[in-house]
């Protein structure tokens, strides 16, 4: 069973995703901030990272992604942000200042984002 | 009457566009030469430049009429004498000198003699705090200038025979130098280092720093690099504030002549980080005789490959910059009033969000610090993060250049800690004596003797720089109304707190000049500066009631009841 990483401050959008995951037959590891996140990283090993953008700081979400890479190149990171209708900002996967697999606006119809994690898994 | 000829006036603006650009971006250097050419812009001047730049010339108007420097109803004199009026000057005596430059000229501010020698205007604030009252004559600075030094320049320009004060450069008043002042690198040096690092090591050195920007604001400049590095777009933009409008500063004076290497490094550096291939330095108007200087020194950059393409040998890194002349109005400094006027428009700020690292000059992803937070990044890169927060407090790390004015022994730039108190400042700079220091200049707050065991820090009082000290003798009244003219006259009207509520306040002032002000209309009037800090659109309307609120609080006993003067 494949064990996701869930980091966002936003404990709505958490809580719908993790119905969403857990009944597609996933493990859900919840970290609400960055520090948070790192930490459930580090003795969990998960196997995919959902992260949020703007939590603490407005770009915590990129730092994370920049040093989860130094940690691991291998884990896939999902970015799921709503900077975009927040902020007006248009931001996208690069490899050194958003090293992040894909990257999603939200919101997401659950199928998609299915779709993406399976993906992203290899399945 | 002056004849003009529209086809002469075509021909040069083409030549103006093959040097600024064709787009409405190059309208603000193009009309700064048409005014030194025809000494005003006449109405036919605006309307070609209109059809040039395809846009109405309505909007040429408004922008023309927006910015103190350019004059649009009269020819101006051969002679521009602008005095300063902010409130060092004032202090230091401006008011003889106001009334000798018009016994001498025989008319008053804000005309021109009939002659069409002289046209006496007043401005604010020319960055000379230290030693004023300052005088502008064309692009030329005097500094200490009294009546009889005012009479002399007239003298001297009647000969046509104006020495300046300072023919080469303007010098300034280092009192106290620490690490940053004293960094002790070479040009390039800081670039060189950077270009070793990735660009996320980059980022990840300055925020472990915690390097806020140093112009007042203190966002975080890592986030804001970050975020601008992260951003989408194939024409990023690196801009460095160099409006330094604030009255009582003129720390970035002294750092663009001294340190002008460390800035360029730092600004190169942030275009390397940030993916930007072109920049600018908005430089303000009164800064005018800076910039040759500053071209010169382009120029060499460009000759030791450390601006152009592939800088340092670095293959794929290309980057180059302009400087672009403000045109005399404070709210330019202002991020995104500052993107406005770079773009050819009124310096009218916008609403945020969209912010400037995502949608800055033309729509494009734009990083915009100050001259000071380029040189501490420089440093940062080469010295490490702890080498800056060394000194500082939790949240306001590092050293911070400061502007030291007013009525104290050592006036002057002094570099020193964040967390220092208001007394431990004023010991420094010998004005012990104090009654009352403004902090962040116009748009800080007066601090009474009760508070100045407070400390300077973003997590108490932040400041920019600016630190005008009042010694026992100020009249606090008249200090609250400089401020409050200053604001009234910068304003730029585009939201209603702040231009209908400061002349509110102003007139309020007047009334307690008048001893018939009473306490219950000055309550009202302390809403109403609390309305004009919660409702106005930008900073600049936001903090303008400050100074007013903090005077009104402090020296409540000190403004009520007066008696009028007998004339």
């Amino acid at each position: 069973m494949a064990k996701i990483l869930i980091v966002d401050d936003d404990v709505d959008f958490v809580s719908a995703v993790k119905i969403v995951l857990t009944s597609n037959g996933f493990d859900v590891i919840v970290a609400n901030s960055s520090q948070e996140g790192m930490a459930k990283f580090d003795e969990l090993q998960p196997d995919l990272v959902l992260l949020d953008v703007m939590m603490d700081q407005p770009d915590d979400g990129f730092v994370m992604a920049q040093n989860l890479k130094k940690k691991s190149k291998t884990t896939p990171i999902l970015m799921l942000t709503s900077i975009g209708q927040v902020a007006g900002m248009d931001f996208d996967k690069d490899s050194e200042m958003v090293p992040v697999d894909d990257f999603e606006q939200k919101p997401i119809m659950p199928n998609i984002l299915l779709e993406k994690i399976n993906k992203l898994l290899g399945k | 009457m002056q004849i003009i000829d529209r086809q002469k006036v075509n021909e040069q603006i083409n030549g103006l566009k093959d040097k600024y650009g064709n787009d409405r971006s190059a309208l603000l250097p193009i009309l700064q030469d048409l005014q030194d050419i025809y000494g005003y812009l006449p109405n036919v001047v605006m309307q070609e430049v209109a059809h040039s730049l395809g846009i109405h010339p309505v909007e040429v108007e408004g922008v023309a009429s927006f910015y103190s420097f350019f004059q649009t109803k009269e020819k101006q004199g051969k002679y521009v004498i602008r005095l300063c009026r902010t409130i060092s000057c004032d202090l230091a005596g401006k008011a003889n000198v106001a009334r000798q430059l018009e016994n001498e000229l025989g008319i008053k501010f804000g005309e021109t003699t009939k002659d069409g020698m002289f046209t006496l205007k007043y401005t604010n604030c020319l960055g000379m705090c230290d030693r004023g009252p300052a005088v502008l004559v064309n692009d030329r600075l005097f500094a200490k200038v009294d009546a009889e030094k005012a009479s002399q320049i007239i003298a001297d320009c009647r000969r046509d025979f104006l020495k300046s004060d300072f023919p080469k450069v303007v010098p300034s008043d280092v009192k106290k130098s620490g690490p940053i002042l004293k960094h002790g690198l070479e040009s390039g040096d800081a670039l060189k280092a950077a270009l070793k690092m990735s660009r996320s090591e980059i980022i990840a050195i300055i925020r472990e720093s915690g390097l806020k920007g140093r112009g007042g604001a203190g966002f975080p400049t890592a986030i804001k690099w970050q975020l601008a590095g992260a951003a989408k777009g194939d024409n990023k933009y690196v801009i460095c504030n160099a409006d330094e409008g604030e009255p009582g500063t003129f720390k970035d004076r002294m750092l663009l002549y001294e340190h002008i290497d460390t800035v360029l490094d730092g600004m190169t550096i942030g275009a390397y980080t940030i993916g930007a291939k072109k920049g600018f330095i908005y430089l303000r108007a009164e800064y005018l005789y800076m910039k040759k200087y500053l071209e010169e020194t382009l120029e060499k950059r460009r000759a030791n490959n450390l601006l152009g393409d592939n800088i340092l040998g670095k293959k794929g890194f290309s980057f180059d910059l302009q400087i672009r002349m403000g045109a005399g109005a404070y709210i330019c400094g202002e991020e995104t009033a500052l993107i406005e006027s770079l773009e050819g428009f009124r310096g009218e700020p916008r609403n945020r969000p969209p912010f400037p690292v995502d949608t800055g000059f033309q729509g494009n992803p734009t990083i915009i610090n100050n001259v000071e937070t380029f040189i501490d990044a420089a440093l940062i890169v080469v010295k490490g993060a702890e080498w800056f927060n060394e000194h500082g407090t939790e949240k306001s790390k590092g050293m911070k250049i400061f502007s030291i004015s007013g009525d104290c022994a050592n006036p002057g730039i002094y570099e020193l800690p964040f967390g220092i108190t208001v007394a431990q400042l004023l010991k420094e700079v010998g004005g012990e004596n104090a009654k009352a220091v403004q902090i962040g200049g116009a748009s800080g707050h007066c601090i009474a003797q009760k508070d100045f065991h407070r400390t300077i820090a973003y997590e108490d009082i932040g400041s920019g720089g600016s630190i005008i000290v009042f010694g026992p003798d100020t009249d606090m009244l008249q200090v609250a109304k400089n401020f409050l003219e200053f604001f009234v006259e910068e304003s730029c009207g585009q939201c209603t707190p702040c231009r209908d509520g400061n002349p509110k306040l102003l007139e309020g002032l007047e009334m307690l000049e008048e001893g018939r002000c009473s306490v219950t209309y000055l309550n009202e009037l302390k809403k109403l500066g609390e309305t004009i800090q919660i409702a106005s659109k930008c900073g600049l309307g936001q903090s303008s009631p400050n100074a007013f609120l903090s005077i009104v609080d402090n020296f409540k006993s000190e403004i009520l009841g007066r008696v009028p003067e007998a004339d």
